[in-house]
């Protein structure tokens, strides 16, 4: 029995983590590394609540969040509108997508530098950057979601009575929503990538920033709690993300859980014979 | 032929591939439609020799087929999907030019929209055509009723089985109210208990409602179980190879005399080896 519960997923997870700060803590005290280089777990812990307690990390994440948000709302709107433009317009598409394709190859990264450049390092760099770095796998997504869009749900929507405008927005925009919204998710963390590539290059608030401020100061534990930060930071947009998801648009997590309600089905009527066919899914 | 299959299965005039011989006032009227399709090298393929076909009001009329003989081409240029590359198909007295919700659909399957709930699904027809939400709302609680779906309102099509999914399709190609249903193998991925009920719906709905019916399929027991009349299609190029008026007595049992000839009689035509 105390096997079984040992091999727990969630068991063996807080072992393998517990066991890692527990040995970081004992390298940073065994002084065979510098604890200014290394500094204990318990002592980041200690920096994290010293700067939450002044109130200087909640300005840093406020100001980082705000840009991300701006960043993306720009980078998503512009990606969802030109996706489904280039979708419908074959002329459009002709026109513009060599352009948006060579620049798409270009890493976002490569343009830290020329962003700021134009923009200095106020906020308009930073939300250009994220910006430019959400636009392309949203763009990308929405085409193809707009362009693929099933056929037969095309068909059906057109013997309905839907037409031009209508066809667009209740049969091919929700049609092609997965895709979209698959887009938009691995968007998130690219514009978590150049939030932060933005502010290492100049800022006056944001976690990049403490970051790059603490290494100038030697206070790698505050570097530390600005690592750990970004690592909450993205784990709770996505699952901000995902919640979002599911409240809006409970059917596509339906379809997404297709596969296993299908397995669980099939083995269902195996067992109970073919009179389940007409019976609920569970 | 024994007396009795003659008397139920009357045989109508030799069909006959002359537009003007049609009746005027049939509701659909396929005047020597024909349909040729082009491969992007060039090559073409005749789909459909000139077909003509009038189809009565309230007519429940089965297009059989084996695969390849044209009867999902013609159901799609009647609904509007394909344009005949000679003749003309008229429906209602209009010539058909593209889709239109006097014609209903019901697809083979994944047809229903998935982003919509099974209420909202029945009502997307209503809601195109800008009725009030009160009304969309009585009338999809009614044909929900017809379909014995009242309780799925609001669930999503995935979680539906195959046979609940075409329920709603058959409840949403009938919220417009069209004169025509069209059905292209609606019942064929279903398995065969899920079928025969739904055939007996059908044929319910088809005693209610009134509607004519124009029903695609290659089974030759569903095509005799649920047509007052049934086209057979033979291929390259599709063409007309019988036309019978079936008057068997519902419900049309598998074993009796006039269903086993009328069998025979479909699958000679359609060229089924009946050791089948």
């Amino acid at each position: 029995m105390a096997r079984v519960s040992f091999d727990q997923p969630a068991v063996l997870g807080a072992l393998g983590a517990g066991g890692f700060l527990l040995a970081w803590e004992a390298l940073s005290r065994s002084g065979l590394v510098s604890p200014i280089m290394l500094p204990a777990p318990s002592v980041v812990l200690q920096s994290g609540v010293a700067l939450v307690q002044s109130g200087e990390l909640v300005d840093h994440v406020l100001a980082s969040l705000w840009r991300a948000a701006l960043g993306f709302l720009a980078g998503a709107s512009l990606g969802i509108a030109l996706g489904v433009a280039l979708a419908r317009s074959p002329r459009l598409h002709g026109l513009l997508n060599p352009l948006v394709q060579t620049f798409r190859a270009i890493p976002s990264l490569a343009f830290v530098p020329l962003a700021i450049f134009w923009f200095g390092i106020g906020e308009t760099s930073k939300i250009f950057l994220i910006a430019w770095g959400v636009f392309f796998p949203v763009w990308v997504n929405t085409f193809i979601g707009v362009r693929d869009v099933s056929p037969i749900l095309a068909r059906a929507g057109a013997s309905l009575g839907a037409t031009g405008w209508r066809m667009l927005a209740f049969v091919v925009l929700p049609g092609a929503l997965p895709f979209i919204i698959a887009g938009l998710k691995i968007s998130l963390s690219i514009a978590m990538v150049l939030l932060v590539a933005a502010e290492l290059a100049g800022a006056v608030y944001g976690v990049g920033y403490l970051i790059q401020l603490s290494q100038q100061v030697f206070r790698v534990d505050q570097m530390f709690v600005g690592l750990a930060t970004l690592g909450l930071m993205g784990f709770a947009a996505d699952l901000a993300f995902d919640r979002a998801v599911r409240w809006l648009f409970p059917w596509i997590c339906a379809r997404a859980g297709d596969a296993r309600r299908d397995a669980a089905l099939r083995r269902e009527r195996r067992r109970v014979g073919a009179w389940t066919q007409e019976s609920f899914t569970p | 032929m024994s007396a009795a299959s003659s008397a139920a299965v009357i045989e109508r005039p030799t069909p006959s591939a002359a537009a003007q011989d049609l009746p005027a006032s049939a509701l659909i009227r396929c005047e020597a439609v024909g349909h040729v399709y082009r491969s992007t090298l060039g090559d073409e393929t005749q789909a459909l020799a000139s077909v003509s076909l009038a189809v009565a009001d309230g007519e429940f009329l089965c297009l059989l087929g084996p695969s390849g003989c044209g009867k999902t081409t013609l159901l799609n240029m009647i609904a509007g999907f394909v344009t005949p590359t000679s003749g003309r198909i008229v429906v209602g007295g209009r010539s058909v030019e593209g889709p239109s919700p006097d014609r209903g659909l019901v697809f083979q399957d994944y047809s229903l929209f998935p982003w919509l709930t099974v209420a909202g699904n029945v009502a997307f027809g209503p809601r195109m055509a800008g009725q009030s939400a009160a009304n969309r709302k009585t009338l999809t609680a009614e044909l929900l009723e017809l379909v014995g779906l009242g309780a799925a309102a609001d669930r999503y099509p995935s979680e539906l089985s195959g046979g609940m999914q075409q329920r709603v399709a058959i409840a949403r190609a009938l919220a417009t109210d069209p004169a025509v249903l069209l059905m292209d193998e609606p019942f064929a991925a279903l398995d065969a208990m899920t079928r025969g009920a739904l055939q007996r719906q059908l044929l319910e709905i088809h005693e209610r409602k009134r509607k004519t019916i124009v029903f695609v399929t290659h089974n030759i027991a569903e095509a005799i179980a649920l047509g007052t009349r049934i086209v057979v299609l033979t291929p390259h190029p599709g063409r007309i190879a019988e036309d019978i008026r079936v008057d068997l007595p519902r419900p049309r049992r598998r074993t009796s005399n006039g269903f086993n000839t009328l069998y025979e009689r479909l699958a000679a035509a359609i060229g089924v080896d009946m050791a089948d």
